[in-house]
């Protein structure tokens, strides 16, 4: 975990958001992919495994969670977190979202930087204890989460 | 006189004018009867002796007390009244009185008592009586049809006048009264357009020239000016009153207050207006957001000591965008919430409300994944209008657009103008309106939303607030390819 950078596709049409979520995850911590609409994230994950997705719930293209449920398709490993400011956080549509695992979190805007952070954070957990054992029987243990 | 030309045919026969006066006294549709100085009937015509139902002998030479009822008699003192028109000479004329025979109904008669004198003295008395009973009994039922109209026209809810055919004011009901203030006796033969606001009365006096040479009613708003100075919308309804001979003598106008009907109007718009913000609010809550995080953020970062002085930079200036676009966006809800021309007729630039309404539903748009094609000129074209009904009206049929289209499309907006309208032309890429629901899409709360979506009137409201501003709106569609809606609105 210590010598990785996760990998982490920013979705959102508006660029000052991608400034702000470009800033606040820094490139010391993780590996930033951005896009501003859907088929250019969907681009992104042809050629590269992303550990993370933080989508907007609203793109020009398509709506997030349609790209979230595209994402998942092409990679289920991936924890997808929606942030938005068109959604709150018991909305119909994000519960369901939840509970059926297409998304692990839901980030209201504006936020708190820690919260982003915290929720970055356990993903990386997540992701590790899921996604871990399972490719660590089929890799080996070092391969876990290059 | 008369028998100056009478006198030739009088020397032939001496009996000619006895003949004659019997002929006339039997022919004449009056009561005549002669009475001696013992007020003793001596000649009685055969008028009397049919409407008394009596014989000839019951009356000739009887005392006048016997030959009509003593009732009557004693009642218009008859037989004193006789007496002197013997004593003075002087004829008694145009008395009513009532005449009750056995087996007969009323009889109504006017009687004249003339004296008959020869050689200097009053010999005999004519008594001559007049049945008037059908005539009273015609003015009675005219009297009573007046009343019943008066009362018709006073208990009327409505306003119900009427004027000469210059529009000075002939009948003024309780109803105008109690609207106006004015009394009856104030506004009697004065002007009706007086009683009008300036623009009012100008129209009207035009309504009125048409009236004089038109048969058919005219109908409209305008205004009446209440005794305190307020203004009443009225609907009116102008009808020509003529003669039997076809000629224009006055006016008849009938006018509803329609101040609680407007008002209603009002609230309704109201809530529609307010239903649409609620349609608007996903993508009003979105682009708020959007710029609200990145202060936030901002802030947040700022909040370092140690940020590189770029990104200081940076971040305050994101700060100031941020709040600007957030407030420009709650501008634009607040102008469309409580408009500040109120409800308030003016020349109005229709490009600057169609490309306002767009800015209003450009949020919506993005989250719809609608693109919007605006072809609008830059000069302004005017229209006589209410600024915020017609924002209302367009924000309708872009929503309208909108939900025709929820995987997303173009909402294409253009305007031409022609000699004397400008039609502006909206259009979906949408799913469209099938033949058979497309002649009901204006009828109130007809709608192919599902529950809870559509209230159904945002589409009858446009029609009515462009009815209103004497417009037309036509809607063409192809069902799963789209639809066009085309508004025209005069230019002023």
């Amino acid at each position: 975990m210590t010598n990785s950078r996760p990998l982490v596709l920013i979705v959102d049409d508006e660029p000052d958001m991608c400034w702000v979520l470009k800033n606040l995850l820094g490139e010391d911590d993780f590996a930033l992919r951005i896009a501003q609409t859907g088929e250019a994230a969907l681009k992104f994950l042809e050629s590269e495994s992303f550990s993370i997705a933080l989508l907007d719930a609203k793109l020009t293209d398509m709506d997030g969670l349609d790209l979230a449920r595209r994402i998942k398709a092409i990679d289920p490993w991936i924890s997808i977190v929606m942030v938005s400011g068109y959604y709150y956080r018991d909305d119909v549509d994000i519960r369901a979202a939840m509970d059926n695992g297409l998304i692990v979190g839901f980030i209201a805007k504006p936020f708190v930087h820690s919260d982003v952070i915290e929720m970055l954070n356990v993903c990386r957990q997540t992701k590790w204890e899921h996604q871990g054992p399972a490719l660590e029987e089929a890799l080996g243990p070092s391969a876990a989460w290059e | 006189m008369h028998m100056a030309a009478l006198e030739p045919l009088g020397r032939d026969d001496p009996h000619l004018y006895e003949e004659m006066f019997g002929v006339f006294l039997e022919s004449i549709p009056s009561s005549v009867l002669l009475i001696n100085t013992d007020l003793r009937v001596i000649l009685a015509n055969r008028n009397f002796i049919t409407k008394s139902r009596k014989s000839r002998q019951d009356v000739i030479g009887q005392k006048l007390g016997q030959v009509l009822p003593e009732a009557i008699i004693e009642h218009i003192d008859m037989a004193r009244k006789v007496r002197e028109v013997f004593r003075r000479n002087q004829p008694i004329r145009g008395n009513r009185m009532t005449y009750r025979a056995p087996g007969i109904p009323i009889r109504i008669y006017y009687y004249s008592i003339l004296p008959f004198c020869r050689r200097g003295t009053v010999e005999t008395v004519i008594l001559l009586m007049d049945d008037v009973t059908e005539h009273a009994r015609l003015s009675e039922e005219v009297r009573r049809v007046e009343r019943h109209l008066a009362s018709v026209v006073e208990s009327a809810r409505d306003v119900v006048l009427s004027t000469d055919p210059d529009g000075l004011v002939l009948t003024w009901n309780t109803a105008a009264e109690r609207l106006t203030g004015f009394p009856s006796q104030e506004v009697k033969g004065r002007s009706l357009f007086e009683r009008c606001v300036s623009e009012a009365g100008e129209e009207l006096r035009k309504v009125f020239t048409q009236l004089r040479e038109a048969d058919t009613s005219q109908t409209g708003e305008w205004e009446l000016i209440t005794k305190d100075g307020n203004k009443i919308p009225i609907s009116w309804v102008f009808s020509p009153m003529k003669d039997e001979r076809g000629t224009s003598v006055g006016v008849v106008a009938m006018g509803r207050d329609l101040t609680e009907h407007r008002r209603l109007e009002m609230q309704l718009l109201q809530s529609q207006k307010l239903a649409s913000l609620g349609v608007m609010a996903g993508g009003i809550a979105h682009e708020i957001r959007n710029p609200l995080a990145v202060c936030s953020s901002a802030a947040q970062f700022l909040k370092n000591p140690e940020l590189a002085p770029g990104l200081r930079e940076e971040c305050v200036s994101r700060i100031c965008e941020g709040i600007d676009k957030a407030s420009s966006i709650i501008e634009n809800l607040l102008r469309f919430a409580r408009p500040s021309s109120g409800a308030e007729m003016a020349a109005v630039n229709v490009v600057d409300v169609i490309r306002s309404t767009l800015q209003l539903v450009s949020n919506q748009a993005k989250i719809g994944k609608i693109a919007i094609l605006e072809h609008l000129p830059d000069e302004p074209i005017a229209v006589y209008a209410n600024a915020s009904l017609l924002q209302q009206m367009f924000l309708n049929l872009f929503l309208n657009a909108f939900n025709s289209m929820p995987a997303g499309g173009t909402l294409g907006v253009s305007l031409r103008c022609t000699q004397e309208s400008v039609l502006v032309n909206i259009e979906d890429s949408g799913c469209g309106i099938s033949p058979e629901h497309l002649e009901k899409i204006f009828d109130p709360f007809f709608t192919l939303s599902p529950v809870g979506k559509g209230t159904g009137l945002g589409l009858s409201i446009c029609y009515s607030i462009v009815k209103q501003h004497l417009g037309n709106i036509e809607v063409k569609s192809k069902a799963g390819e789209g639809t066009v809606f085309t508004v025209q609105l005069p230019l002023l």
